[in-house]
């Protein structure tokens, strides 16, 4: 005989407003073993946690239902709110009023409150036969993985390894800096983008306890929340790292010429090269797709070997495979930019100087392709007028449905940047749906480029078009003066958005980090777990999250770095009990479990029983998540999952149905 | 100026009449009007049409000339961000005009009344050729139009009848 108390919250409105709490908790008295059944308010907070405590003691309580919000939220609250009671944490059940009944049937108050009442009647039945567990502790590696090198992964990894963390960052192009080091100024006070990125990207080289591995992808992760076994495939530079000094002597005499990935293939470069201006680390790399003598092999070219003083040019280096055991994983891969090739009627592709955000960045920055003077694509002239078009990509449902949160502060700056730069007449559109400069001292920035003569119109053009003579013309619409202009353009600047990484789909499946609808990598919760993702260990920062601006992005990489220190400082962790267990005795050795397991968890071993062999599985404790599959699996019903074992997962079910009308005598 | 009198329940009778509620997240980036063909020279502004309807507006619209403005061109809504489709909305409008018995430019009741006569849309016409010779379908040995089956306006009443 259990002696079972029911608690149902009425989160202040939010499940009271629909359910009638009053009547559930009246029911549940009913029910078999209830000894106590109340409700309260909020039965999260001090008064409602102390309510369930004096109940276990005073009336000897050895089983609690709570029927509140999703145990998402508070099922570790009131687990600990039981075990300071006395009670194994174990022996609590939570019943979702809120998520699954409440919210859910806002308009049918009272089929929500028959609903509440079947779910409260399943919660009894089940928590009956819920077994104590003692949770599990694991020690964990005191090393993090952080996984891109933009500004968030640079930060993280800066601020894990001045906590005395070693970590190991993984970049996939030949140097680290990302999108940042690409930017010209930064708003909303145009600090130049590489003053304040390229000391940091030094920090990271210098740093002893940072391993930086550029050039390189993680190929393969395996292991659980404070071990996680990492491969990091190191791609060939063609390059010894140790002997060159960056002089770029070969750069002088390669004859082969590549569009240039970092100035937005607005330049060309070598196919030996050394990848911007302020890379990190500065040693040159072989394109081998442009290569002469990686294309053709043998006796080819090989000018650059002639070339190189320090003999650092190594053509016959290969892709090596480092493995690296982690605790914790920061995911800073950050975002790409919105193609407006595929928003055609704005032109771009077609007109050469119709050109994105970023393009403009390189076009205005002192180390890009015109040396900083803004200039257009097609014939290297000074505009005289320049437009700016607003949420390319972006807020449209056909491409993307979110704001990208950062253009309308980077054409405000790129049109402060060209009244700026360019001392002859000129003028300067933005063409804007809504102006949103929300963050500290954007709005300050916006009044600054009206101070500074740009005009701004409420209107999108609808298309752009080619005159014969080279320049481009459109119509648009003013809504604040309801007038149609028709403005001949030089330069059109378009604000292109954010957008999820072509092979995020990869990176979420090789993490187990799973992505919002938007595309981008979700967060273990909206407002209260924003750095997690819901993989454990697995952290998040920066853009590949969702669109950040710079500010945004540093503030994300800190508070992950902080939330993996918080993680594994103290060498060891607790992991839930809810694992896999074998019955020896009903085990065939059949090896579908071994064969479905997402974390390897299952060995096969053989032991000797009364002279026979006998093949059986066993669980590897440490590795198994709980996450069921072999139990669902397993033919002879050998595995189970602790907490979710079939008697009490075929109680619940029958107590359900017990409630319901069957009809047809089916 | 007058006061704007709003009347949803004809704004609902046109919400009804568009298969989805789309018009209502128009955020006004006026980029229909920006485009319009019918803009210039005949003042339609979709976006215009689409904020009066969603702020129920709605009174004067079907009376109004502007509705028959469109030319349907289709370009707001191929390129209409959050698909309100001002197109959409201006058939609607013009649908509620005929239950209305409201004033219709003359070119559409000729056409209707075109259709019910020859089933074609447009007259046969007269070509003229780069020779400047002037040509018709007799000269072209084309067949002559035979006028549609008697059933045909019977259907054709129905269909303009339930649209």
């Amino acid at each position: 005989m259990s002696r079972i108390g029911v608690y149902v919250c009425h989160c202040g409105l939010n499940i009271a407003g629909v359910v009638d709490v009053e009547k559930v908790a009246e029911y549940a008295k009913g029910l078999p073993d209830v000894v106590v059944s109340r409700h309260y308010t909020y039965m999260c907070s001090e008064p409602g946690q102390r309510m369930i405590q004096d109940d276990i003691k005073v009336q000897n309580l050895d089983r609690i239902v709570i029927a509140t919000c999703s145990p998402r939220m508070h099922e570790e609250t009131f687990r600990r709110t039981v075990e300071e009671a006395g009670l194994n944490p174990f022996l609590t059940e939570i019943v979702n009023l809120r998520e699954h009944v409440s919210w859910a049937h806002t308009h049918e108050p009272e089929k929500a409150t028959e609903k509440a009442k079947a779910l409260v009647r399943m919660g009894v039945a089940r928590v009956r036969l819920l077994e104590p567990l003692e949770r599990r502790k694991v020690s964990v590696e005191k090393n993090v993985l952080v996984v891109g090198g933009g500004i968030a992964g640079i930060q993280s990894s800066l601020d894990l390894a001045n906590a005395g963390f070693k970590v190991y960052l993984v970049e996939k192009s030949p140097s680290i800096g990302g999108r940042m080091s690409q930017l010209d100024k930064t708003f909303p006070t145009l600090d130049c983008s590489a003053c304040i990125l390229t000391p940091k990207m030094v920090d990271v080289a210098k740093h002893r306890n940072i391993t930086l591995l550029t050039n390189a992808e993680v190929t393969d992760v395996k292991g659980f929340v404070g071990n996680y076994e990492v491969s990091i495939l190191k791609k060939p530079r063609y390059i010894d790292a140790k002997r060159c000094v960056g002089c770029e002597l070969c750069t002088k005499v390669c004859p082969v010429k590549v569009p240039d990935r970092f100035n937005e293939n607005l330049s060309e470069k070598c196919a030996i090269s050394i990848y911007s201006a302020h890379a990190v680390p500065k040693i040159a790399i072989v394109n081998p797709d442009y290569c002469l003598r990686l294309k053709y092999k043998k006796g080819v070219c090989g000018k650059c070997q002639d070339a190189c003083d320090a003999k650092a040019i190594d053509f016959d280096q290969q892709p090596e495979t480092i493995q690296v055991k982690v605790g914790g994983i920061v995911l800073a891969v950050g975002s790409e930019v919105f193609n407006a090739s595929r928003m055609e009627e704005l032109g771009y592709g077609r007109f050469k100087n119709v050109i994105s955000s970023i393009e403009f960045e390189r076009i205005s920055d002192a180390s890009g392709p015109t040396s900083g003077k803004i200039v257009t694509p097609k014939d290297g002239k000074t505009p005289k007028t320049i437009v700016f078009i607003q949420c390319v990509g972006s807020r449209d449902k056909r491409f993307h449905e979110y704001c990208c949160r950062v253009g309308c502060m980077v054409t405000l700056k790129q049109a402060i940047l060209a009244r700026e730069k360019i001392h002859e007449k000129v003028n300067i559109y933005v063409c804007f749906i809504d102006l949103r400069a929300f963050g500290k001292g954007y709005d300050e920035f916006y009044r600054r480029a009206r101070d500074m003569d740009i005009d701004f119109i409420a209107g999108i053009p609808s298309e752009v078009h080619g005159a014969p003579d080279g320049s481009l013309y459109f119509d648009v619409y003013d809504k604040g003066t309801n007038k149609l202009f028709e403005i001949h353009a030089d330069l059109v600047v378009l604000g292109t958005g954010l957008v999820p990484n072509s092979d995020l789909g990869n990176i979420s499946a090789l993490f187990h980090a799973s992505r919002s609808a938007d595309g981008f990598l979700l967060e273990a919760h909206p407002k209260l777990r924003p750095l997690e993702s819901a993989m454990g260990g697995v952290f998040l920062a920066g853009a590949c999250q969702g669109p950040k601006d710079i500010p945004d992005t540093v503030a994300q990489a800190s508070g992950a770095a902080a939330k993996a220190i918080d993680l594994l400082s103290s060498g060891e962790i607790e992991l839930e009990p809810l694992k896999a267990v074998v019955d020896k005795d009903l085990c065939s050795g059949c090896r579908i479990c071994d064969s479905i397991c997402p974390f390897v968890a299952i060995e096969m071993k053989t032991e000797i029983v009364d002279g026979n062999e006998r093949f059986r599985a066993e669980v590897i404790e440490a590795m198994c998540q709980g996450c069921g599959l072999c139990s669902s699996a397993c033919p002879t019903g050998a595995i189970k999952i602790q907490q979710y074992t079939n008697r009490q997962v075929m109680t619940q079910v029958q107590a359900a149905l017990a409630g319901a009308q069957v009809e047809g005598g089916k | 100026m007058s006061m704007a009198k709003p009347n949803l329940e004809s704004r609902e009778k046109i919400l009804a009449k568009l298969s989805g509620r789309e018009l209502v997240n128009c955020f006004q980036c006026i980029k229909c009007t920006s485009g319009c063909t019918a803009l210039k020279l005949l003042e339609l502004k979709p976006h215009e049409i689409i904020k009066l309807v969603n702020l129920g507006l709605v009174d004067e619209l079907p009376s109004s000339d502007i509705i028959w403005t469109c030319v349907t061109c289709l370009k707001c809504v191929q390129r209409c961000p959050q698909k309100a489709s001002p197109y959409h909305v201006i058939m609607a409008l013009r649908n509620l005009a005929v239950e209305k018995e409201a004033k219709i430019p003359e070119a559409y009741l000729k056409a209707v009344s075109q259709i019910l006569e020859t089933g074609l849309i447009e007259t046969p016409q007269k070509i003229v050729t780069r020779k400047m010779e002037t040509l018709d379908r007799d000269c072209l040995k084309l067949p002559k139009i035979k006028p549609p089956k008697e059933s045909f306006q019977a259907v054709f009443m129905k269909a303009m009848e339930e649209k």
